[in-house]
């Protein structure tokens, strides 16, 4: 009998990653597919830019989990506009994120290059909204866009002002 | 054989050297408007007429606003790899040459003539001038800062980049703060725009006007005489699209007496790597018009700035 409940609780558990890791990977499909919403709160000084991301996902933590990197994936392919203010991506190269696309999958796997340029996130801010089947997550988070910046214009990702010269 | 190494190397660095363009040089500088506004003009007497001149020195030590927002533009530039020229040392130059100017007289006591303007341009030649206004809105108690950045091509006069915006409003913060914090969040999209600005270049050339005028001369040259079974005007129109980019310029008018060329794309740099500039690129025409088949003697080029140059043929 304790073999079977101790069976069930292994299924359970891992029944339940399984599904964290696909919510997870349908979240990245998600932001590869540019379904969250960014918006420009202020510039907080020294390159460092404020935003308000919202992501979807059927489990809340994941879509929390997912707004620090859709805040990086906006700021470099999106761009963001608000209050009276609009800023565009960093990649203005059409196609820039196809080509190179072996930098992007390890710069947004999970625990990757991206969470360095995240600053701050105030996960008091994060509001929950059921939408459908799906929950809506927005969180105010910060990104060092100047430090995102150079280090992509170094990696040769992106054209830098003074490229050509 | 290490000579010979040595002689390679040099000759390969010297290659990636010429290969590399040179930056364009930039300048952060109050606009007239608000020089004028501000109480920052100062009147000259050119030749009778009275003009107002912008008196930027007296602006940098007065404004407790202009030297912090010059430092932030500065500042962001830098960020960007362009290290901008700094007016503040450029007035500086200014005043050391106006000093050394005012001791230097002519036999007859006569000094050299000049206005600020002239010795701005002479010194503070950069490629691309960025002019800044800005206006403190008050509403209430709150106070923002609307702004305009304008990108100027010194060889053209054409805005070339420009950000324009209205900073969060504050209660508190002081002018140049808000000031700081609306250029901040509207750097970007002028930085995207000089970027589209470079590209031009690279692809296009640098963009120059070309006058060529005749004056009466004793060997009754116009631009219709004829050399080889061509007329002048022709030699010139062919030696121009010969030698701009991808054969770009506009003949804007013609006839015997003169020809006005705009929209004229020169290369950035010579073989040398130095920089093109409108009175280079006529200096080389007057070179080919003294050679053969024109083989004209009195002709000069005039510069009228960077982006100008006229071509005089017959007496001066």
């Amino acid at each position: 009998m304790k073999k079977i409940f101790s069976f069930i609780a292994v299924c359970a558990i891992a029944l339940s990653a399984a599904a964290v890791l696909t919510s997870g990977k349908k979240a990245d499909k998600d932001t590869q597919a540019y379904r969250y919403d960014i918006e420009y709160v202020k510039t907080a000084g020294d390159g460092i830019v404020e935003v308000r991301v919202a992501s979807y996902a059927k489990k809340q933590a994941v879509a929390l989990e997912q707004c620090t990197k859709n805040a990086v994936h906006g700021v470099i392919f999106k761009g963001y506009a608000g209050g009276g203010s609009a800023q565009s991506a960093l990649s203005k190269e059409p196609g820039g994120e196809a080509a190179h696309a072996d930098f992007y999958k390890a710069f947004f796997a999970d625990n990757g290059g991206y969470r360095q340029y995240v600053t701050a996130v105030q996960s008091e801010s994060a509001t929950y909204m059921k939408v459908g089947k799906e929950f809506k997550v927005s969180e105010t988070i910060y990104v060092n866009k100047k430090a995102l910046r150079k280090a992509l214009e170094s990696a040769g990702i992106i054209r830098g002002l003074s490229s050509g010269f | 054989m290490k000579k010979i190494i040595l002689a390679i190397i040099f000759a390969v660095m010297s290659i990636a050297a010429m290969a590399q363009a040179k930056k364009p040089t930039i300048m952060v500088m109050p606009s007239d408007l608000w020089c004028n506004k501000n109480g920052f003009m100062e009147i000259y007497d050119n030749q009778g007429v009275e003009e107002p001149i912008p008196n930027y020195r007296m602006a940098l030590i007065s404004s407790d606003e202009l030297l912090p927002v010059i430092s932030q533009i500065n500042g962001l530039m830098a960020d960007r790899g362009f290290p901008l020229k700094n007016l503040e040392s450029e007035i500086k130059a200014i005043s050391q040459n106006s000093a050394e100017m005012a001791a230097v007289t002519s036999k007859d006591g006569g000094g050299i003539q000049t206005n600020p303007l002239m010795q701005l341009r002479q010194r503070a030649n950069a490629d691309i001038i960025i002019q800044i206004t800005w206006t403190v809105n008050t509403v209430g108690p709150k106070r923002s800062v609307t702004y305009t950045m304008q990108g100027l091509d010194s060889y053209t006069s054409k805005e070339i980049a420009t950000s324009t915006g209205t900073g969060t409003p504050s209660f508190t913060a002081e002018t140049a703060v808000l000031l700081s914090e609306a250029v901040s969040q509207h750097i970007d999209e002028f930085c995207d725009r000089l970027q589209a600005h470079f590209d031009d270049l690279f692809e296009n050339g640098r963009e120059v006007a070309l006058a060529i005028n005749v004056f009466e001369n004793d060997d009754d040259i116009d631009l219709e005489s004829e050399f080889d079974g061509k007329e002048l005007r022709e030699i010139i129109e062919d030696w121009i699209c010969d030698n701009t980019v991808s054969h770009r310029y506009h003949l804007a008018d013609d006839n015997e007496y003169y020809m006005n060329f705009d929209e004229v794309r020169i290369p950035l740099y010579d073989e040398k790597g130095r920089p093109i500039a409108a009175n280079n690129f006529a200096r080389d025409l007057v070179k080919y018009l003294k050679g053969a088949p024109c083989t004209i003697a009195k002709v000069k080029a005039m510069n009228q700035g960077q982006g100008k140059a006229t071509l005089i043929i017959g007496n001066k």
